[in-house]
């Protein structure tokens, strides 16, 4: 079974991005990449939005064996006003199964332009 | 919204009613483990014999007792299981330190529950003991995953290979035993006393490979792990919860070492790594009380507890220390200085009033 898709990314999306687990819990490896949606162009969000599409099309329903495994956490979160967020959509994913988009993005905060190609960007 | 973070129970039996009120009551993160596990948990360990390993592949186990199977594997970094076998029981050292590492610290750590608990092995039938080393490029972090050991080489930056700390090997290894005894669930106190059992074991192993007295032991997780370029001295301290490392990039040690700073929180799995730090400081107090070596007394204790049959999957900190009361009356004597420690040290921490 795979995880329900993702919601369209807005103007007032922010998608965040947490590794988690790990023989060992480091608050400052934690802490999450944040993706203002309302920096980046159309096409930026197009891609972002195929990235995580990908990244939700795995197969999840497998319970993750095991101990000290990592994974990762995205979060959509939607801004209505300065006070109030909530989050609308999210996603953990065994960080094998992570695409490999989505790892460069969390390391480095890039986020390509979609090209509209309709081709995989792993 | 999907979870995919709980381990598969291979022991235990979690009533469903359990699981749905995790569901009800839990937070988001809670609630989609227990409701993972709702849906693959199919109510077995009756009688809590050992489940058949999944992997069918898997090398031949040791027929002796008292005599391990290694088999050391190198995924070449590439995230691969189990990779390409390079040293099995009985071969001579390859020069790759971390292979040799693992085999020597495997072996270490099978001589520990075989000469103190006379366990043969992760499931008592001689299981063969798998690792993989060279996990992944720069990987920093070790796991079991349910089937095998898996070890990163670290990124040289912040961490060393993985295989440099004998407790560390032992750590992982002690996830499988606890996952045939007792399928403890990776989430909340129970996944807290879950990593706290491996890290009780791990460092227990590395105190009988080195002689120490439980005075003597630094009781420190990982010592070896973190390059010097790392302000801290470890990934944990049992000794001291939240005073490992306080460092730039890696942040400050967030493990309390008491029930009043305990970490509500839905990261980690439920604070699994942070939270151990209450039972790892109760085992310490325990062990420096009655002074000697660890393994004696204070480990015999910890392990009877781990074998016990009112060891639930779902247990708390609280279930968890009244049950080491209880073996520990029942091994020393209701009057014996042993209950008294044990005692003293859950009230020492919180955990008991």
């Amino acid at each position: 079974m795979t995880a329900e898709s993702p919601p369209p990314l807005g103007p007032d999306s922010v998608l965040a991005i947490r590794r988690e687990g790990g023989l060992a819990h480091f608050p400052g490896l934690a802490k999450p990449r944040r993706i203002r949606c309302a920096e980046y162009s159309e096409g930026q969000r197009r891609w972002l939005a195929r990235m995580l599409a990908e990244a939700a099309a795995h197969d999840t329903s497998e319970a993750l064996s095991g101990a000290d495994r990592r994974v990762f956490r995205l979060d959509i979160d939607e801004e209505h006003d300065a006070t109030r967020v909530s989050t609308v959509w999210t996603l953990i994913l065994a960080e094998e199964q992570a695409p490999s988009a989505l790892v460069s993005l969390w390391q480095g905060g890039q986020v390509e332009e979609d090209d509209d190609t309709g081709e995989h960007i792993d | 919204m999907t979870i995919s973070r709980l381990r598969t129970p291979r022991q235990g039996f979690m009533p469903p009613f359990v699981l749905e009120r995790i569901i009800e009551r839990g937070g988001a993160r809670l609630q989609a483990c227990a409701r993972q596990t709702l849906n693959a948990d199919h109510g077995f360990r009756a009688g809590r014999a050992p489940a058949p390993v999944a992997d069918e592949a898997l090398p031949a186990g040791s027929p002796t007792p008292g005599e391990p199977a290694r088999y050391v594997y190198s995924a070449e970094q590439r995230q691969v299981l189990p990779g390409t076998l390079m040293r099995e029981e009985g071969q001579g050292a390859t020069n790759d330190p971390a292979v040799d590492e693992a085999y020597r610290w495997l072996g270490a750590t099978y001589r520990f529950y075989w000469e103190v608990f006379e366990r043969h092995s992760i499931d008592r039938q001689g299981m063969p003991l798998l690792g993989t080393v060279h996990y992944g490029q720069d990987y920093e972090n070790a796991f079991w995953n349910g089937t095998q050991m898996v070890f990163g080489d670290g990124d040289g930056e912040l961490f060393n290979r993985f295989t440099a700390a004998l407790d560390v090997v032992a750590h992982e290894l002690a996830h499988g035993v606890t996952e045939r005894d007792a399928g403890l669930i990776y989430a909340g106190q129970s996944g807290a006393l879950n990593e706290s059992l491996s890290d009780v074991f791990g460092s227990l192993t590395k105190q009988y490979h080195l002689g120490h007295s439980a005075a003597e032991a630094d009781w420190l997780i990982g010592a070896e792990l973190l390059t010097e370029r790392v302000q801290g001295r470890a990934l944990r301290s049992m000794a001291a919860p939240g005073t490992a490392y306080d460092d730039p990039v890696l942040g400050q040690d967030p493990q309390p070492g008491h029930m009043t700073d305990y970490v509500e929180t839905e990261s980690d799995n439920g604070g699994v790594h942070i939270n151990s730090g209450i039972p790892n400081r109760a085992f310490h107090l325990t062990a420096t009380t009655l002074g000697g070596y660890a393994w004696k007394a204070p480990g015999r204790i910890w392990y009877d507890t781990l074998q016990d049959r009112r060891l639930t999957r779902d247990i708390d900190f609280v279930g968890f220390a009244t049950l080491t009361v209880d073996n520990a009356d029942q091994r020393f004597g209701s009057r014996s200085r042993e209950v008294e420690a044990v005692r003293e040290a859950w009230h020492g921490v919180g955990v008991l009033s």
